[in-house]
Order: structure tokens, then C-alpha cells, then sequence
């Protein structure tokens, strides 16, 4: 009964998705559209509470007992099961603390658009399916609810029910499909060569060394295409098309969906194969690594740019979030404890500032229907909340310290330092390229003041002052209401305290490195 | 103050914060203090005609905390958190006008932050790995070592190791690598540690040069002076710009202690800076752009005086008399910068312009506001018995000390000159200012001046206090300055003791200052009256002209096009292309090769069967068949005939004619024939060709069965 536990945060919200979805003409009226936002939030508080409750169980005084539960077995060895490690307790943490404050202010956003019913049915669907992603325990396991992601988040880019958003939606289904194919490629492959018969994930790889041994470049070879299958969610370039057309989508769905669920899950099934399926020992200092290496530094530098070109606000930040997310893939590939423990650092302080951003813009959206950067003139000060906010996050997104930010790209330097001087004075070739990420990861924090400065300054400092007649028309303009503001307060205030005492998280984060580095 | 008192936060802000009072600590947080009110009185009245007062206040005090927080700092890592806090908080300063001017200022002032805090950061970043540590103290010995030719912590924690191929490849690395979060792995990308440190030192240079007006990054300071309320101003010029020379002196005196190649980096930058900033303020016409380009001078002085320390220790001198003088025109520098910048301030909050020819004699009547400038005047200008004059003689002694030594002598001749040259355009320029203020006599609204109160008391009584200091100190300088210097002198990694003691006032040491009094004096008379002036049209007196082209400006005319346009450009456009049509032609060409081959797959079996038809199978052309129907229109014809008359006969039957004769609305049932008639045709034509064509087929079967079996046969 106790492990059941483990089951109940999945499948409670996609079956409570359902049930609404069922009945959503039901909810049409007043009385009934209050009974069901506050069904919801019920429903997600709950989840949360009950996942916090298995994670105080994980890191309980009676030494952490790791739970695990077997669904069903597909056959053999074959099992579909739940199992909570450290690596899984930081996602589901994270999407615990994020999920009931992102409905908060869904309630408040949706206010005026069509179909909220199915709107909240599919989003409280999502809940469960990203919990399975952190609860997985095996490599299958993982890639079924990667898969189920896909399909219930697609209904929610298509919300708008737009030509573009019909555009949008396929594009992202399309891109998703895709890339799972090549992840399950590497499913197979992994499983062929598994120590163990079955997908489990092990710290530190399940292979079996000796005969993947003979196998190497075909394994790695697989280990790359399943990189970049996983890498279609998490934004990878050349699969990071989808992403800035995705925020057509509302911006609950960008932001906590593309800026944190889906997104993060792509980088966590990559920290997954990686650090738990193929292993570091078999990959470390491989051509596997520094391409894939490569790649997410192309894709540091291919995203910042573009966000400085971009002059739609959410776009924009969805550019900066294919920059950010690759950060977190390149912690992936330095793999060693430092790169994992950088990894999963920069993980969480970019879903909190990220979050944050996307938030303000929706909030900014909602209140004066503004979308683009240079529409923006005087806003600061006539929303001062929101904008304090958005500084926050626009801070920490640059690496200034203080902030979260700074500790996560600390961290990836110092990660990317220590592995390039252990490989280079191991003779490896190419062990100069972690260097080369430090030099792009001051390129990207260069780019990333000048397109998170340019909306502060215009906000808070615009041309003419006074005189502008952006300003001028933009009197009326207020603060949107405390659903929307507490959220981006308590986004604020994470941010600023994981910068001013990083200590427990990041020796959280090291202590999950060195298991599985 | 003989023990420090040291204060530690650890862990906080991920790498923990360490505080330090010490002597030269102090000295910095009064000042900081002093200069904070000072323009907190002055900035009561200043303010007081703009709206936004909370704002204002609320980034004073912000930057007051900044700024006291760099100079306490202890580790680098501290500095830099608070040099970060600083330049942000102060940008706001800059953009508080919030005119068209002042946000293109603020805008340089945070391009030029935030790009030297990123590069500065990377720095410390290298110095961290090479050392394992942020702390100055320790910092100062490691570095020494590994500049005498020892290693590094960090750098020899893995030569040692066999690290091969395999402990990289292998878990073994694993490790390490966990160590190595507390331990140090030195990096391989520089060629030697020393190559490291110098690489992290020059980065960090640029970080701390860019606060401090370092040329070249000094771009922000003229632009940004101006345009900051003047009180804002004054702190900026004064102390912001010191947290700068903090960071060099750390690199230079704790670092570098005695390293004579860094020494020769510091002390040419500073003749650089110093002469360029001179020169731009000799030309200048505007009173607080004058006085910006002219703090630039200064810190070129400072920074002279730092890298003359730096020498002398290289060449085994005793290096105090450059340490003092560095510190004693720090400390002299913001107090006259203050002054100044009030002065000025007084000037704009009355009349709201700061061109030169627009305020011309409106000290005129005003004698607390000529008293204070004087004597900012005096002292920034180095006249005996000011401040100035001490701290510009020391650093001129211990240019002269290391010329004795040996090092190079013409190259040091040379700076000699520059040095009492820049003492000279220095007085030139602030005899310019106070001519133009307090002498020359506006040819329209003098009388209106005249009747304006420059400040009330407030303001007054403060200004003044701050002003008098600079005579007192001058006249007092062995029981006022030597004081102060030595208590600074610990933080320079110190000479120890006070060197000789130096006879400010001897025949030797007045010359210099004398000299460049002199030239001042000649600059001001030809220079500027001669060549910097025009006569003006209707009064037939003189006004100021800015002789200085306006496309020669350092910022636009390359950081801000190479940093707007081609950077941004060349990798926009990188991108842009990518984006636009690797992706798209990629999958274009994906769907075109697969849907190509995919149809000629679904083809294939589709193709043999035409392929037959049209060459072994193909079939003669039916003789054109007219079609005529002939059978079908008869029978139709008959048969709507038949039906007609059916009716007609039911309907007499029935006994109504009327209706029998309009009730003819039958379909002709014709085209339903024809329509049989074709389908039976073309049913029976597909029949016949099917059947001969199984028929074929068949046959070809029966052949192949035929030839296998005879083939069977014959092999057996």
C-alpha cells in the first residue's frame, strides 16, 4: 500500500483530466466555473502536498529508503515502474512547487478565453504525466511518458484554435514524434547491451562494459541520435524550431510547459541517458561527447542571438530559453559530478527565472494586450510589481550575482574548467572544447543583458520620457490582480534567496553528481 | 590601527562574503561616508525641483552601500558582487533626467558595466581555478610563487597524477572530478601558470579599468558626468570611480607586488590616460564635461603613481613615495571632485545650462561659490600649499627615484615631461573654468546673475566645509596627509616605513610644481585665449568655440558600430540564415527525395503491368466507333410513348380532361437507356479485354511452369 504512494501523484490529475474533460459542458455557468477552478487547484495542491510528502519520506531520518513500484511488466525483464532517487526528487520537487501557483494564475489569464474545461483538463493531465517523467525508474518507463507528454500538451498549443496555432501544434507534434523515434532507437540499443536485462536506471550506466565494449561506435553512434531525439524537447538545434512557434500557445501554457515541463523533461531524459543509462564511463572523453558537446554550444550561441534579434516579447524569451536549456545539456555533456551537479543546478534557478519572465509578460499581455518589445515604453512604472519581477528574473538570467542565475553558470564554468584541464592533461583530443564553452557562455551572457536590458530600460526609462506617447496612451495601465502577482512574487523571492544561500541545493545537486558522475 | 577587523559570511551568495577593516579600508569608508552627506545635504536643495524623489534617494543610499561594500571587501569574489550592485544602481543616476541625452549616456555607462563586469568576472574565474581561492591575502603570496617560477596549487594538483587516457575515459576520473569540487584541477589551456595569471590579471584589469576611466574605456565618463544630477555626478567621479583603482591596486600592489612588466602596463596606460584626458578637457566648453574629462586625467595620475610602485619594488627600491603619493591623490582626487561637481551643481540648478559662453560670469557676486571653486582649483591644479601639490610631488619624486635607479631613462625622461605637461594643461583648464565663471562678464545677462543666490545656507555651510579641507591639508601636510597615507600604505603590501621623509616645500620639489604652473600659465594664454577662442559677433568680446570635430569621438566612431552593428549584424545574420533555410531545406529535401521514392515504391508492381501494356501488350486502336445509341433512343422512345398513353387512358378513365392534357410531366426515360446501353458496353468491352488479358497472363504462367518444369526435368 505504501509504494502506491508512488503511483497515485501520475495517475490522480490524468484521471481527474479526464473526468473533466468528459463533463466539460457542464461547467458553463458562473457558479459552476468557480466550483471547478477551485476543483483544480484543490486537485494540484493535493498532488503537491503528496509529492513533497514522498520526497520528505525520500530524505527521512530513517536513512532514505528509495521506493519503487512495478506497473506492469512488458515482458521478460521488461518492466514499467516507478522508482524515486535523488536525480527524480529534484524534477518532481521542482514541477511540485511550480504546478499549484501556475494554475493560480491560469485562473486569473483564462479569465476571458474560450474552453477553459478542456483548457484545464488537458493542463491538470500534464501534472501527472510530468510526475511519471520524474518518478520513472526505467529507461521505458521514461520513454512511454515522454511520449504521453507530447500528446497531452498538443491539445494545449492548439488552444487558440487559430490558423497559426494549427500551424504551431503540428509543427511541435510533428518535431516530438520525430525525436521520440530516435530516442526509442537508443531505448533498444540500451537495452541490448543492459547489465541488468531490463532499462533500469543505474548511477553511473547499465551497461554492460564488456560486450558494449565491442560495440562502441555503434553504441555511441545510437547514445548521439537518442541525444538528439531527447534534444527535440529540450530545444536543441537543429530541433529547436518548434519552440518559439510554440508561444502562440496562452502563456500559462508557455510558460510552465515551455519554459519548465516539457522542456526540462527533455533535459532530464538527457541527464537520464546519460548519467543513469549509457553511463559517463563509457562515454567520457568519446568524439560521442564533444559533439554533442558541440551541439549545445552551437545551440548557446545560435539562441542568444536570435533573441537579441527578435522583437516579440515571448518569442523572445522562448529564444533565450533554447539558449538556457542548452546550458543545462552542456552541464549533460561535460560529464563528470561537477557537470551533473552544474546541471541540475542551472535546471532549477531556469525554471524559477524563466517562469518569472514568461509570467510578466503574460501579465503584461493580459492587462494592456502589449506583445511586442517596443510597445513597452513606461510600463515600469505603472506596473511596478510585475516589472520589480521581471528585474529579478532579467538579473538572475544574466548572471548577475545575488540572483540564481550567477550560482548555475558559476558552477557550469567551474564544471567545464576542471573537466577541459583533466582531459587535456590527459592527452584527450578535442579536451579543449569545454574551454570553448566558457568563452560562449560570456558571449551568451553578453547577449543576454543586451535583450533582457533593452525591455528594462524601455519599461522603466523611456526615450522622451513624459513626452512619448506610448507613455502618454498607457496611464490607465495597473498592476493585474494577486492571482497573478503572488506567483510572480514567490518566483522572485526563490530566485533571489537560491542566490543568497545556494549552499543546501548545491550540495544537494553534488551529492547526485557524485553518485552518478 | 594596528589589528584589522575582519567579518565573514560563509556560504552566502554561494561562495560566502569575508569582510576586512583595515587601514587603508578606513581611510576609503570615511571619505564614503564624508562624501555621502556632503551631497545628501547638497543634493536637498538640487532635488528639489525634480519629481521622482523616492527613486532618487532610494539608489543614493543603494550605491552608498555598494560602494562601502567594495571597499570592505576582503575577497575578490565579495568585491565583485558589490561592484556589480554598484554600477547598476548608480546607472539609475545617470538616467534619472530621463531626456533623450541622458538615457544615451546611461545607456554607454551600462554597456560599459556590464561588459567589464562580464570580462571581469572571467578573470576571477581563471585566477580561481589557477589558485582555488578569491581571498587578496592569500592571493598575493600564490601569486608570487608561481611568478618566481613555482607552481600553482591548482596547476600542480594533477601534473602528478598519471593521468592517462584511460583514467579519463574509465571511471578513475570520476574521482577526481568529485575532488576536484574542492579541490583544484589546474587548466591546460594557457601554456604555464604564469601565462594563466597574467591572462585572468589583464582581464580583470579591463573590468576595473572601465569603472575606473582607463583609457580606453573611459567613453562613459564624459558622456555620463553630464547628464547625472550633480551630486550624483560628484559621487561618481569621486568614489565610484575609486572602487576601479581599488581593483587595480589589489592587481597591481598585491598581486603584481613587484613585478616589473605589469609595472610598465600601469604606469603607461596612466601617462596615456592622464595626457588624453587633459586634453580632452582643454578643449572642452562645458563645464561638468570639462570637469569629467578631467577626473580621467586624474586617475591616469593614480594610476601613474601605482605602476611607479610597482617598478620601484621591481628594482629593489624602496617604493613608498609612489605608494603615498598614489593613495594621497586617491584621497585628494575625491575631495576635490566633490567640490567641483557642486560648484557646478550650483551652477546648473540656478541656470539650467552648462555651456561655457551660457554661464559665463555668473560667479561674478557670489563669493562662498568662487571661494570653494578656488580652492578645488588650487588643489586639483597642484598649487603649492593645496593638497594637490603633495600627492602630484610624490608621484613626481618616485618618477624621478626610479629614473636614479636606472630603469630606462629616456623613455622615464620622456614621462617626466609628460607628467609636469598634464600638471600644466590641468592648471590651464581650471584657470579656463574659473576665468570663464568668476571673471568674464556675460554680455547679456550679467545683472540677472548677479541678482541670483548661487545656494542657500545649507548647501553653503557644507560646501564650505568640504572646501576648506583641501588648503588645511596642503598647509598641515606632515600632520594631516602623512598620516593618512600611513595608514593606507599597509593595503599598497606596503614599503614599511615612510621612506625618506620628504620635504614638500624644499627648492627641488617646488619645481616641478613651478614648472607646470608655467606651463599652464603659457597653455591658458595661447592655447586657449588664442587658439580655443572667437570673437564673438556684436559685443566684440570673446566666446568659446569647440574646436573639437565632432566625428572624432572614440564611441561612436568604433565601439558603438562594432558593437551595434557588426556584431550583432555578422552573427544575426549567421543565424538568421540558418535558421531561414538549413532546417527548412532540409526537410524540403527530405520530403522530396522520400516522397519521390515512396511513390515510385506504391508504383512499381503498377509500372510492369503499363510498361507490358504499352509495348508487348499494347493493343490496336478500335476502329472509331460511332455511337450512335440508335438502339436505346428507339426502345426509350417506345417505351415514354407507351407510358404516355397508359396515363392518358387511366386519367380518362377517370373522367377529368383538363387534367389529362396538362398532366404530361413524365421524364423521358431516353437518357436512362443510353446510359444502360453504355455501361452494358463498356462492362462488356472491360470483360472481353480482362478475360484476354487473363488469358494472357495465364498462358505466360503456363509457359514459365512449362519452361520450370522442363528445366526440372532436364537437370534430373
Amino acid at each position: 500500500m505504501n509504494r502506491l504512494y508512488l503511483a497515485l501523484p501520475v495517475f490522480l490529475p490524468i484521471f481527474c483530466g479526464c473526468v473533466l474533460l468528459a463533463f466539460r459542458d457542464r461547467f458553463s455557468g458562473k457558479r459552476e466555473e468557480r466550483l471547478m477552478n477551485l476543483g483544480v487547484e484543490g486537485l494540484v495542491v493535493f498532488n503537491s502536498l503528496m509529492i513533497f510528502m514522498i520526497l520528505a519520506k525520500l530524505y527521512g531520518e530513517d536513512g532514505g529508503e528509495t521506493m519503487q513500484f512495478t506497473l506492469f511488466r512488458l515482458f521478460g525483464n521488461l518492466t514499467v515502474m516507478f522508482k524515486l532517487d535523488r536525480m527524480g526528487s529534484v524534477f518532481a520537487g521542482l514541477i511540485a512547487f511550480l504546478w499549484p501557483l501556475a494554475t493560480l494564475y491560469a485562473f486569473d489569464y483564462m479569465k476571458d478565453e474560450p474552453r477553459r474545461p478542456a483548457f484545464f483538463a488537458y493542463y491538470t493531465m500534464t501534472y501527472g504525466v510530468t510526475a511519471g517523467i520524474a518518478f520513472s525508474g526505467s529507461l521505458i518507463t521514461l520513454y512511454l511518458f515522454y511520449e504521453l507528454l507530447t500528446l497531452v500538451t498538443f491539445p494545449l498549443v492548439l488552444h487558440p484554435l487559430s490558423r497559426e496555432a494549427a500551424h504551431a501544434s503540428r509543427k511541435y507534434l510533428y518535431y516530438s514524434l520525430g525525436g521520440a523515434a530516435f530516442a526509442f532507437l537508443g531505448l533498444v540499443l540500451v537495452l541490448g547491451f543492459s547489465a541488468t536485462g531490463n532499462t533500469e536506471f543505474l548511477a553511473g550506466g547499465m551497461l554492460n562494459l564488456e560486450t558494449a565494449g565491442a560495440y562502441k561506435n555503434v553504441l555511441l553512434t545510437f547514445y548521439v541520435l537518442a541525444f538528439f531525439g531527447f534534444g527535440v524537447k529540450a530545444a536543441l538545434f537543429p530541433c529547436h524550431g518548434w519552440l518559439p512557434k510554440a508561444t502562440v500557445a496562452p502563456t500559462p501554457v508557455t510558460a510552465l510547459l515551455h519554459a519548465v515541463a516539457v522542456v526540462k523533461s527533455g533535459a532530464f531524459a538527457i541527464l537520464r541517458l546519460t548519467y543513469f543509462s549509457f553511463g559517463t564511463g563509457f562515454l567520457r572523453g568519446t568524439w560521442a561527447q564533444w559533439a554533442v558537446m558541440a551541439a549545445a554550444l552551437f545551440t548557446i550561441l545560435y539562441g542568444s542571438t536570435m533573441a537579441v534579434r527578435e522583437v516579440h516579447w515571448k518569442r523572445r524569451l522562448a529564444y533565450s530559453t533554447i539558449s538556457n536549456l542548452s546550458y543545462i545539456l552542456f552541464g549533460a555533456a561535460i560529464m563528470s559530478p561537477l557537470g551533473l551537479a552544474a546541471a541540475l543546478c542551472h535546471m532549477t534557478a531556469h525554471a524559477f527565472m524563466k517562469i518569472c519572465g514568461f509570467f510578466c509578460a503574460g501579465a503584461v499581455m493580459h492587462q494592456t494586450g502589449k506583445t511586442h518589445i517596443y510597445e513597452l515604453d513606461g510600463l515600469g512604472r505603472r506596473m511596478p510589481v510585475t516589472f520589480a519581477c521581471l528585474t529579478v528574473s532579467s538579473f538572475s538570467l544574466m548572471g548577475i550575482p545575488l540572483f540564481a542565475g550567477f550560482i548555475s553558470k558559476w558552477n557550469l564554468c567551474q564544471a567545464a574548467f576542471a573537466y577541459a584541464g583533466q582531459a587535456v592533461s590527459a592527452g584527450v583530443s578535442g579536451g579543449w572544447i569545454p574551454y570553448m564553452g566558457v568563452a560562449v557562455i560570456l558571449y551568451s551572457a553578453l547577449m543576454t543583458s543586451v535583450y533582457m536590458l533593452t525591455v528594462l530600460v524601455r519599461a522603466y526609462f523611456p526615450k522622451d520620457g513624459e513626452f512619448n506617447p506610448l507613455v502618454r496612451a498607457g496611464r490607465e495601465f495597473r498592476d493585474p490582480g494577486w492571482k497573478m502577482l503572488l506567483p510572480l512574487i514567490i518566483f522572485a523571492a526563490v530566485i533571489l534567496a537560491i542566490g543568497l544561500h545556494s549552499a543546501p541545493f548545491m550540495r544537494l545537486f553534488l551529492s547526485i553528481g557524485g553518485e552518478a558522475g | 590601527m594596528k589589528e584589522a577587523i575582519e567579518f565573514m559570511i560563509p556560504g552566502f551568495c554561494g561562495m560566502g562574503m569575508h569582510f576586512k577593516l583595515d587601514g587603508f579600508r578606513l581611510v576609503y569608508v570615511c571619505i564614503a561616508v564624508f562624501m555621502w552627506t556632503v551631497s545628501g545635504v547638497f543634493s536637498r536643495e538640487y532635488m528639489a525641483h525634480y519629481k521622482h524623489h523616492g527613486r532618487y534617494y532610494s539608489f543614493f543610499w543603494a550605491t552608498f552601500g555598494a560602494t562601502v561594500g567594495v571597499f570592505l571587501s576582503a575577497d575578490l569574489y565579495t568585491t565583485f558582487i558589490f561592484f556589480e550592485i554598484m554600477s547598476f544602481t548608480s546607472y539609475v543616476w545617470v538616467a534619472f533626467d530621463e531626456r533623450r541625452e541622458s538615457l544615451r549616456a546611461a545607456e554607454t555607462y551600462l554597456a560599459v558595466a556590464v561588459i567589464g563586469g562580464m570580462v571581469m568576472l572571467m578573470g576571477l574565474f581563471l585566477l580561481y581555478d589557477l589558485f582555488g581561492t578569491l581571498e587578496m591575502d592569500k592571493l598575493g603570496g600564490m601569486a608570487g610563487a608561481v611568478l618566481a617560477g613555482g607552481e600553482a596549487p591548482g596547476w600542480t594538483a594533477f601534473q602528478g597524477v598519471e593521468a592517462g587516457r584511460e583514467a579519463v575515459s574509465q571511471g578513475a576520473a570520476a574521482g577526481a572530478g568529485l575532488q576536484a569540487s574542492g579541490a583544484w584541477a589546474g587548466s591546460r589551456i594557457f601554456s604555464s601558470p604564469v601565462t594563466q595569471l597574467y591572462t585572468a590579471a589583464a582581464l580583470m584589469l579591463f573590468g576595473f579599468g572601465a569603472k575606473a576611466g582607463c583609457v580606453p574605456l573611459h567613453i562613459w565618463l564624459p558622456k555620463a558626468h553630464p547628464e547625472a544630477p550633480a551630486p550624483a555626478s560628484a559621487l561618481l567621479s569621486g568614489i565610484l570611480t575609486k572602487a576601479g583603482v581599488f581593483g587595480i591596486i589589489f592587481l597591481s600592489c598585491v598581486l603584481f607586488e613587484a613585478d616589473g612588466a605589469w609595472g610598465q602596463l600601469i604606469a603607461v596606460l596612466g601617462l596615456v590616460t592622464m595626457f588624453l584626458g587633459a586634453f580632452l578637457a582643454v578643449f572642452s566648453v562645458n563645464l561638468k564635461r570639462t570637469l569629467a574629462c578631467s577626473s580621467v586625467s586624474q586617475i591616469g595620475f593614480i594610476l601613474t603613481g601605482i605602476g611607479m610602485s610597482c617598478l620601484l619594488k621591481n628594482a629593489g627600491e624602496d617604493n613608498s613615495l609612489a605608494v603615498r603619493g598614489a593613495f594621497l591623490h586617491m584621497v585628494n582626487h575625491s575631495l576635490f571632485k566633490l567640490v567641483l561637481f557642486l560648484c557646478a551643481g550650483a551652477v546648473f540648478m540656478n541656470l539650467h545650462q552648462l555651456n561655457l559662453n551660457d554661464i559665463r560670469g555668473f560667479g561674478r557676486k557670489k563669493p562662498a561659490l568662487k571661494f570653494c571653486f578656488l580652492m578645488g582649483a588650487l588643489g586639483i591644479g597642484g598649487i603649492p600649499l593645496w593638497s594637490g601639490y603633495i600627492s602630484k610631488t610624490l608621484i613626481h619624486e618616485s618618477i624621478v627615484e626610479y629614473m636614479k635607479a636606472g630603469g630606462g631613462s629616456v623613455f622615464w625622461k620622456g614621462a617626466e615631461w609628460v607628467f609636469l605637461f598634464t600638471g600644466g594643461m590641468t592648471v590651464a583648464y581650471m584657470l579656463k573654468l574659473f576665468a570663464a565663471l568668476f571673471v568674464e562678464v556675460h554680455p547679456e545677462r550679467q545683472a540677472e546673475f548677479d541678482a541670483k543666490p548661487a545656494m542657500n545656507r545649507a548647501s553653503k555651510a557644507v560646501l564650505t566645509a568640504a572646501a576648506v579641507i583641501l588648503p588645511v591639508f596642503g598647509m598641515t601636510a606632515h600632520l594631516t596627509m602623512d598620516r593618512i597615507a600611513d595608514m593606507g600604505q599597509g593595503f599598497f603590501g606596503g614599503g614599511g616605513g615612510h621612506g625618506h621623509v620628504v620635504s614638500y616645500f624644499s627648492l627641488e620639489n617646488l619645481k616641478g610644481g613651478l614648472i607646470s604652473i608655467g606651463i599652464g600659465i603659457f597653455l591658458y594664454v595661447v592655447v586657449i585665449r588664442g587658439l580655443l577662442m572667437e570673437k564673438e559677433e556684436g559685443t566684440g568680446g570673446k566666446r568659446y568655440a569647440d574646436r573639437w570635430p565632432s566625428w572624432l569621438d572614440l564611441e561612436n566612431l568604433v565601439y558603438r558600430p562594432v558593437l551595434q552593428t557588426a556584431l550583432p549584424g555578422v552573427c544575426g545574420a549567421v543565424f538568421g540564415f540558418l535558421d531561414k533555410y538549413l532546417v527548412s531545406v532540409a526537410v524540403t529535401v527530405f520530403l522530396t527525395v522520400s516522397t519521390v521514392a515512396g511513390r515510385c515504391a506504391d508504383q512499381a508492381v503498377d509500372g510492369i503491368v503499363r510498361l507490358a501494356r504499352a509495348t508487348t501488350h499494347s493493343q490496336k486502336p478500335e476502329p472509331k466507333h460511332h455511337d450512335s445509341n440508335q438502339a436505346a433512343y428507339v426502345l426509350g422512345h417506345m417505351a415514354d410513348k407507351l407510358a404516355a398513353f397508359g396515363d392518358r387512358i387511366r386519367r380518362l378513365a377517370k373522367g377529368n380532361k383538363k387534367k389529362a392534357e396538362a398532366g404530361t410531366g413524365r421524364v423521358s426515360v431516353i437518357p436512362e437507356f443510353v446510359r444502360r446501353e453504355q455501361e452494358l458496353k463498356v462492362t462488356g468491352k472491360l470483360v472481353e479485354e480482362s478475360f484476354s488479358f487473363g488469358l494472357m497472363l495465364f498462358s505466360i504462367g503456363l509457359c514459365l511452369t512449362l519452361g520450370y518444369l522442363l528445366v526440372v526435368f532436364l537437370i534430373w
